[in-house]
């Protein structure tokens, strides 16, 4: 019995959640799936021939480079210690303030994911940080937590995102443009976040305590850690946003910045080095490994002609560009309780690309609103990846006190979502201005 | 990422669990990863160096452009091995997180095989392209220095991989107190 296309489509659909879920990785189960599915309808023998010249070209493009570059530099800066020397400096300056150590962790966070890129990682590493810290300070467990929870999801918006990065070799957009779309989203996040952290003090009198004033010669001190870094930052963004650098250069010299810096100061010894090379190779693999087999899922969805069913099925409800983009907003929130960002981004943009294209929105503000939306997936209840991770480190907290703490900042991340909507033009005024 | 310091409720950090001793079979899945890990350094000099001396020496590097794109595949590959290894490959952990420890291990055993096979059929569909590549006589483009070195040193790490997995799958099935999964996956 021969299936048809459409079958065969739904068969790949339903094998590939059941692999996924059964914890097969989620490159693998796309390559296994695509690759499967493809040889189905035109012959194994030209599927063969795909993988090793998929797999091939993938590794070996040189833009591609933009990932593992970018994720040394954060290795070797987080290795070197600047989380927790963010957090001290932040603290000198608003940690007097009500709920002012939520306010720094929020704004360490934020420079920790400017250089990290990954969120989950910014999550795990505050949790070790800023929870001691704020626990001495008799801040309520829930909200200790959720700061963190929250704060860890700039790591996915503020450049150089890992996975603005995929989501622009997927769609073929240019990741410098990504990079620096993600920058006023990112900072208007840190600014309303930290308005909810005021208004909560507010709204709530004596649920936020307030810590000691640091005198200016502490803040000077603070500030003199972290200078270098933020700089090595602002140069290499600002390199590609000048045109100065390709964005796989930007992470080159960044990571060799960073590296230096890190030797100079006296904070990256032979250890520190070796497992920060480590770090950067074992998540650059796994970023590849997803990448190698969205690519190979790829082929599966163009002979099966899914893009095309789906564009012309959502197209097709007459409720119009925004009610499309509200269902397919709403699809990856309920995504977002099963599975991780970067998954998402790998398995939904293929077949929901062209349907944005068709429907006149524009490609680099739609990977803002992807990365948003993902970013939402991290800390929403039932599941969010950020609380598993906070949960994993700091023992003895339950999921739902953490939920309890994400609450308010959901809510703040909900009306950022409507602006970006509603107003473009902050994701892509700055791209359009961009050099080079 | 296995070494994240746990933190108690009320904020009193506790430091990462003490290293185990290593057995020869460690200490060749470390070597793997170290070779992989130097390449990521090779890949980052070479094209720190190329921008460093055309931005301030008007000088370009013959071949940086080739050597950087063919040492990107070979560190993707060989990282490949130590992530297989490593159990840091990004999973829907969704089903395995809600599973008693009996069945975690053999939802476990199942990936591993699954990732062994795909994996392996990778590795012989590879080997097809540096044949190819060889037959082909496609060199560098300043050097003219044949590719299908650089695309070897790739299969060879991808061949890596299919060994590192079968150790995990033995480890797995007989060894599983071995096993040590990472808490944190930096690529999610």
């Amino acid at each position: 019995m021969e299936l048809s296309n459409e079958a065969v489509a739904v068969l790949g659909f339903v094998s590939l959640f059941v692999l996924m879920l059964l914890r097969v990785p989620v490159g693998m189960a796309m390559g296994l799936v695509g690759i499967t599915g493809f040889g189905y309808i035109t012959g194994f023998a030209p599927a063969l021939k795909l993988v090793g010249q998929t797999t091939m070209r993938t590794v070996t493009d040189y833009s591609f480079g933009v990932i593992p570059m970018f994720l040394l530099m954060g290795a070797f800066v987080s290795v070197s210690g600047i989380s927790r020397e963010l957090f001290r400096a932040a603290n000198t300056f608003v940690g007097h303030w009500k709920g002012g150590l939520g306010i720094a962790t929020i704004a360490a966070c934020g420079g920790f994911a400017a250089i990290s890129g990954s969120s989950v990682a910014t999550a795990a590493t505050f949790s070790a940080v800023a929870y001691p810290e704020m626990r001495r300070h008799n801040y309520p467990q829930s909200f200790a937590t959720g700061v963190i929870a929250v704060g860890g999801t700039l790591g996915a918006m503020l450049p150089p995102s890992t996975v603005l990065a995929v989501y622009g070799i997927i769609t073929q957009q240019d990741i410098g443009k990504l990079f620096i779309a993600g920058i006023i989203p990112g900072l208007l996040a840190i600014v309303m976040h930290m308005i909810t952290i005021a208004i909560i003090g507010v709204v709530k009198p004596g649920f936020l305590p307030e810590g000691p004033k640091a005198s200016w010669r502490e803040r000077a001190a603070a500030i003199r850690d972290v200078w270098s870094p933020l700089l090595l930052f602002v140069f290499v963004i600002g390199g590609l946003y000048g045109g100065f650098f390709i964005p796989t250069e930007a992470g080159a010299v960044g990571a060799v910045g960073a590296f230096l810096i890190g030797v100079l100061r006296g904070k990256l010894n032979k250890e520190g080095i070796l497992q920060s090379l480590l770090q950067a190779t074992r998540t650059a693999a796994a970023v590849f490994t997803v990448l190698i087999g969205a690519l190979c899922f790829g082929y599966f969805l163009t002979v099966t002609q899914t893009p095309q069913h789906v564009t012309e099925f959502l197209t097709g409800l007459g409720i119009g560009p925004y009610g499309v983009l509200a269902l397919i907003l709403l699809m990856y929130l309920v995504l977002g309780c099963l599975m991780d960002a970067m998954a998402m981004v790998i398995l939904t943009v293929p077949i929901v690309f062209p349907v944005i294209m068709a429907l006149g929105f524009d490609p680099i503000w739609f990977g803002i609103i992807i990365v948003m939306t993902v970013e939402l997936g991290l800390i929403h209840p039932p599941v969010g990846m950020n609380v598993f991770v906070i949960k994993s480190v700091i023992k003895d907290v339950t999921m739902s006190t953490i939920f309890k703490g994400v609450l308010p900042f959901v809510a703040t991340d909900l009306v950022r979502l409507v602006l970006l909507i509603l107003f473009p033009i902050i994701a892509t005024w700055l791209p359009m201005r961009m050099l080079g | 990422m296995t070494s994240t310091p746990e933190v108690t409720a009320d904020g009193a950090l506790t430091g990462p669990p003490p290293p185990r001793k290593k057995n020869v079979m460690d200490r060749f899945i470390d070597s793997i990863e170290w070779i992989a890990a130097f390449f990521v350094g090779i890949v980052a000099l070479n094209t720190f160096i190329a921008v460093f001396m055309r931005k301030f020496f008007a000088v370009t590097i013959p071949d940086y452009y080739n050597v950087g794109q063919f040492m990107l595949g070979v560190l993707i590959f060989w990282g490949i091995a130590a992530t297989s290894y490593r159990g840091s490959h990004i999973t829907v952990d969704l089903v395995w997180a809600n599973a008693t420890p009996k069945y975690q291990r053999w939802i476990d055993v199942f990936a591993t095989l699954v990732l062994l096979f795909v994996v392996t059929v990778q590795t012989y569909t590879l080997f097809d392209k540096v044949v190819d590549t060889y037959n082909s006589g496609l060199v560098t483009m300043d050097l003219q220095l044949p590719v299908w070195p650089f695309f070897l040193l790739s299969w060879i790490g991808d061949g890596a991989a299919v060994l590192l997995i079968a150790i995990r799958t033995y480890r797995l099935v007989m060894h599983p107190e071995e096993m040590h999964e990472p808490k944190i996956k930096t690529a999610e």
